[in-house]
């Protein structure tokens, strides 16, 4: 997996050991890039189709803006759970960051290290926090959170748009999650709700990848691109 | 309906044979099964057979039950300019029991009902308007003495059919809303070992009734059902894919205010609060009193109440969505949503600023500094003696 290489020229005399770690496979980072554009694109027809934010004038004949929205809204939903399906085969398939038994801490020590990256982020005794070249414990509940959001947000989302064929192949496929919820007004009141998760993630998720790249130098940011990162060989990682 | 009539349907002539003493046309009589083919969705290629089957027909007892309710359905079905033989057929209908619109009262009626009930036994046909508390052994609703529930499964036990009208029989509703101190339920939480019909709404459509009766009487059964028990000849599709407004809807014109230029020109009323993309009702098509108008085309959006729960899931009426509950009537599901996010956002600034405070000081050699670790360059230590050596 890793590969060790020497890089005298930055450290004169004092030779520094990195090796570079592969972690995310082509097929993961594709499906990465892939539900950024899907969810941007959820996210921005999604509150218009909530409250529509701007109107069109004139002759209904003329228009089509709510209509070309949920086109949009229904296609970004299609290719979310196209690749939710393909990330649920890579659970499998995938290498041991990106399997499923990296989707929730399971050990003793996850759990501690948990506390001790919380304190980290909470400038306390940043030193002593473990490093990991995957996703840290706290990483791991935040992803998988959000698997279970988008999760919930497909179920509603295909239940409210089989309500136009009753009867029809989705309807009998979603028509439960109707059942369940309590009807089609609180599916509508949970998918909307659900879409506050993304925006409250988005920033945060924004915002420590580039603090781990800007102050911790962690590389995480150009790992989702090229699938590796550079590590000093010297230092432990917990998953390594 | 049970008014007094100089052409009472007697026991010993078909419907066609009354029809006919009564002054109705044949051509009428055609035309009206025709459309009733049409409505139930059968094709108007059945007309025949269903001029045949109803022409055969001899007088059906129909016992109707008013249970917790507050009589709009009776109402609904009685009010009509215009009489249709749909509606001289609800009239014709021997009603021998039915609490608004008999004459007598008490003890004598009780009676009557009983010996109906026992003469017609496994025949007559079950109309129920209105839902059963359960809360209190029943005390909420009692009739000669006798809880809802006991009158219920003694008038079910005789029944053909059961047809539950309205919301309340289907599901409860007004008494039923959160937190619902009468314990109300529908017909269909009573009756478990057989299906019960449910005309959805608050209330229901005239047509709709007598469409479900027609069918029972042409055909022996009840129309297809939905999951909820609602014919599906008319709850097949939902207001929202029939509304004469869809246009605007798809082509983002909406009404903003009741008295907006939107309004003025009847655009779509989904900003204002319509629930018609999550309510299954044949209003836009059927129409109401006399299909002069209905809700969406007088410029009211809809409430949804045919849906089950609409007092609780549907309001606020002129809101798009329901209020989140426990978190105040006030404040909606976008308001606590946007202060979540706006907050994650004010969070993540403020730990940016502190992140850059603490590398500031630690740069400037502040023993009391926060040494954040970096991961993958070499000791500092390196760096500046590079520099050096490169600057020498």
């Amino acid at each position: 997996m890793s590969v060790h290489t020497e890089v005298p020229s930055l450290s004169r005399g004092l030779p520094v050991a990195y090796k570079r770690v592969r972690l995310w496979q082509w097929p993961l980072r594709i499906m990465h890039w892939i539900v950024v554009l899907s969810v941007a694109a959820l996210i921005v027809t999604g509150f218009y189709i909530g409250t529509p934010y701007f109107m069109s004038e004139g002759q209904a004949a003329d228009h089509f803006v709510m209509a070309r929205m949920r086109f949009t809204h229904f296609v970004a939903a299609g290719v979310l759970v196209a690749t939710a399906i393909v990330r649920v085969y890579w659970l499998f398939a995938g290498n041991k960051f990106e399997r499923w038994d990296a989707l929730l801490p399971h050990t003793r020590a996850d759990w501690k290290n948990l506390w001790l990256i919380l304190k980290k982020y909470m400038f306390i005794e940043p030193a002593k926090a473990p490093h990991y070249l995957g996703h840290n414990p706290i990483q791991e509940i935040s992803y998988t959170t959000m698997y279970a959001v988008a999760v919930v947000q497909i179920l509603t989302g295909f239940y409210m748009y089989s309500l136009s064929n009753p009867g029809g192949l989705l309807f009998n496929a979603f028509g439960w999650v109707g059942i369940v919820v309590g009807g089609a007004q609180v599916a509508r009141l949970l998918h909307h709700v659900l879409t506050w998760t993304w925006l409250i993630f988005i920033p945060i998720h924004l915002y420590l990848t580039l603090r781990a790249d800007v102050v911790h130098q962690e590389s995480r940011i150009s790992s989702m691109i090229g699938g590796g990162r550079y590590v000093r060989a010297d230092l432990d990682f917990v998953d390594d | 309906m049970m008014g007094p009539t100089p052409f009472a349907w007697s026991e010993s002539e078909t419907l066609g044979q009354h029809l006919d003493r009564r002054g109705v046309t044949r051509r009428e009589f055609i035309s009206w099964c025709t459309d009733l083919c049409v409505v139930l969705g059968v094709g108007s290629a059945f007309t025949p057979e269903m001029v045949r089957a109803l022409q055969q027909v001899r007088r059906p007892s129909v016992v109707w039950l008013q249970l917790q309710e507050c009589t709009g359905c009776v109402e609904s079905v009685l009010r009509t300019s215009d009489p249709t033989i749909g509606d001289l057929l609800l009239d014709l209908v021997s009603m021998d029991y039915q609490h608004t619109l008999m004459a007598g009262a008490g003890d004598a009626v009780e009676a009557a009902k009983a010996t109906a009930m026992e003469e017609n036994f496994g025949q007559y046909l079950l109309i129920v308007t209105g839902s059963v508390p359960l809360e209190d052994d029943g005390i909420y609703l009692t009739i000669g003495g006798r809880t809802g529930l006991d009158v219920l499964g003694e008038a079910a036990e005789g029944a053909a059919a059961i047809i539950a009208v309205g919301a309340c029989a289907h599901w409860g509703s007004v008494q039923a809303a959160r937190p619902n101190p009468t314990g109300a339920v529908g017909i269909d939480r009573i009756i478990r070992d057989r299906p019960v019909v449910n005309i959805a709404g608050c209330p229901p459509i005239g047509d709709v009734i007598t469409a479900t009766v027609v069918h029972y009487l042409t055909f022996g059964a009840m129309p297809a059902l939905d999951g909820q028990g609602r014919p599906l000849f008319a709850y097949g599709a939902r207001i929202h894919d029939q509304c004469p407004r869809r246009a605007n809807f798809d082509a983002g014109q909406y009404v903003q205010k009741f008295d907006d230029e939107g309004a003025r020109k009847a655009w779509c009323l989904y900003e204002v609060g319509c629930k018609g993309p999550a309510c299954f009702s044949p209003c836009p098509i059927f129409q109401w009193n006399s299909h002069t108008d209905w809700p969406i085309g007088a410029g009211h959006p809809c409430i949804g109440c045919t849906e089950r729960n609409f007092w609780d899931t549907m309001t606020p009426f002129y809101e798009r969505l329901p209020n989140v509950v426990g978190f105040g009537v006030e404040r909606s599901a976008d308001v606590i949503g946007a202060a979540l996010a706006l907050g994650a956002a004010a969070g993540v600034g403020a730990h940016a600023i502190a992140t850059g405070i603490q590398r500031s000081r630690a740069r400037d050699g502040d023993p009391g500094a926060v040494v954040l670790p970096v991961v993958s360059t070499p000791p500092e230590k390196n760096l500046e003696s590079d520099r050096e050596e490169s600057d020498g």
